[in-house]
């Protein structure tokens, strides 16, 4: 078959290598038909030392590998210019991989499978990235210098849209969570009254984060980033203005529907008042009246109970704040 | 399989097949316990005289410790989508190279993915004169670029043999 002449041919005429093209007509030698029996003994054909009695010549001169010829002042980013797996001819310096055999060493870079599984940066040295950040150069644009802190970048731009890219190793660039958008605002960078953001609050909910004064809105439901994105803006664009809009049945807003608590009208109000006029009146004997109730709101002790009491309904019971209700109800009744 | 007969169910149908080998004559199926070992990508010690190389040597629970991956790629990863249709490929390409560079390959094939492109790591003997090599490094090349639709590049280093790391 011509495979197998050509073979011969190459054995037989080493010296004549540029001549790969012709057909001469050879006669087949014995060790042709010996290398084909060979390499269909298996997967990986090993040299037959003990049946045979040869050793499989090479065919032409295995060249000097590329390290021989490196100079030490190359350019290394000509060597490896991309990212290539581990090739042990052309770097020039003696690793070693490999769990070593009892009495040996770890086996030599040559023909060395681990070296090649592993990834390797030998074409990030320092020398290459001056050269990408050098060709990158002209395409940047300067950062404008008004924007030089934090807040001033948030003064200009207080709405903040984030998306994330995917990226994976599969033939398909699409990912269905590359369609999600948040958009980041601070309430305090939006024009709103006090009811008009009590109402925000109440229309977002818990996507308001109090710590930071952020809210956040996440728009997944549409199929495409950018139908995200405007829906999202027009979500921020109704939120703002139906805040600012005060609707007939508002007006039935009762107590428990109050962000806050106030001690004006209630039942502590009531009560601490109703304890005091009964103190005074067993004391002095005098009568009610409206009067002596705004007289007594008026007293220091009053406001700092009023004060005690508006903390621990609003921030929740801590220490101090115990500790303050402490002092101001000794105060107030005088204990 | 041997492996999924417990050794109860073992003696079970041995005492069966004792007890109707009695009725009929004494042929009988002789059975022993099932001795479930492991025996996947490991070498059995020889005479010493069996090359090997630094894969075949190491059995497969080295895989992390001394032994790296052949193939790795993002899909493994947690939350990420295409781990079997990598693995499909996989498969498919190391079978492919092993027929197409049939008695060449020193070593097990190398598959590593950058983004979209496939690259084949593999080491050769060099068995077939270069431009053979060229010739099938090419079409190993477009052929399997063209079937998955991706650029597919193969990294080919030639040895003279095989590096040998333990004889067993």
């Amino acid at each position: 078959m011509a495979s197998h002449t050509r073979k011969a041919f190459l054995s037989l005429g080493r010296i004549n290598a540029a001549g790969l093209g012709l057909q001469r007509p050879a006669s087949r030698v014995t060790y042709a038909t010996d290398l084909s029996i060979n390499s269909s003994a298996g997967k990986k054909g090993f040299p037959d030392r003990g049946g045979r009695g040869f050793v499989r010549r090479p065919r032409r001169p295995v060249g000097e590998p590329r390290t021989e010829k490196m100079p030490v002042d190359q350019d290394w980013t000509a060597v490896y210019p991309t990212a290539t797996p581990f090739r042990p001819n052309a770097v020039p310096l003696p690793v070693r991989m490999g769990y070593p055999v009892k009495g040996g060493v770890p086996p030599e870079k040559k023909g060395n499978l681990e070296l090649i599984k592993i990834p390797n940066f030998l074409h990030l040295t320092p020398a290459a990235i001056k050269k990408h950040c050098e060709a990158l150069k002209p395409f940047c644009t300067e950062w404008p210098s008004a924007l030089d802190t934090d807040a001033r970048c948030d003064e200009h731009f207080p709405i903040k849209v984030t998306s994330t890219d995917y990226m994976s190793a599969g033939t398909s660039v699409r990912n269905p969570s590359a369609r999600v958008v948040h958009l980041n605002v601070k309430l305090s960078s939006l024009n709103l009254d006090d009811h008009a953001s009590k109402k925000m609050l109440k229309l977002v909910g818990n996507r308001y984060c109090k710590d930071t004064d952020v809210l956040t809105v996440k728009a997944d439901s549409c199929p495409l980033r950018q139908q995200n994105q405007d829906y999202a803006m027009y979500l921020l664009t109704v939120l703002y203005h139906e805040s600012w809009k005060t609707e007939t049945w508002e007006s039935e807003k009762s107590v428990a529907d109050m962000e806050e608590y106030s001690w004006e009208d209630s039942p502590s109000q009531r009560n601490i008042l109703d304890t005091l006029v009964r103190m005074k009146a067993a004391g002095e004997g005098e009568g009610e009246g409206e009067e002596v109730r705004e007289q007594l709101l008026g007293r220091i002790e009053v406001q700092e109970y009023k004060d005690s009491v508006t903390r621990l309904k609003n921030e929740g019971e801590s220490e101090s704040a115990m500790l303050q209700y402490k002092e101001a109800v000794k105060k107030v009744l005088n204990l | 399989m041997a492996a999924s007969l417990s050794a109860a169910a073992s003696v079970r149908l041995l005492s069966s097949l004792s007890r109707s080998g009695s009725l009929c004559g004494s042929r009988g199926l002789h059975v022993s316990a099932a001795r479930c070992k492991n025996q996947a990508a490991r070498a059995k010690v020889g005479k010493g005289d069996r090359p090997l190389t630094y894969e075949q040597a190491l059995p497969p629970h080295q895989i992390g410790h001394r032994k790296g991956w052949l193939s790795q790629h993002p899909s493994n990863l947690r939350g990420e989508d295409g781990a079997a249709d990598r693995t499909v490929e996989d498969v498919f390409v190391r079978r492919f190279m092993f027929g197409t560079f049939h008695g060449c390959l020193a070593n097990e094939v190398v598959i590593k993915r950058r983004g979209n492109v496939l690259v084949v790591c593999a080491l050769m003997l060099q068995k077939m004169p270069p431009p053979k090599f060229y010739f099938l490094i090419g079409y190993s090349e477009a052929l399997l670029s063209h079937l998955y639709k991706c650029p597919v590049k193969l990294e080919v280093q030639t040895l003279q043999d095989k590096t040998v790391y333990k004889y067993l």
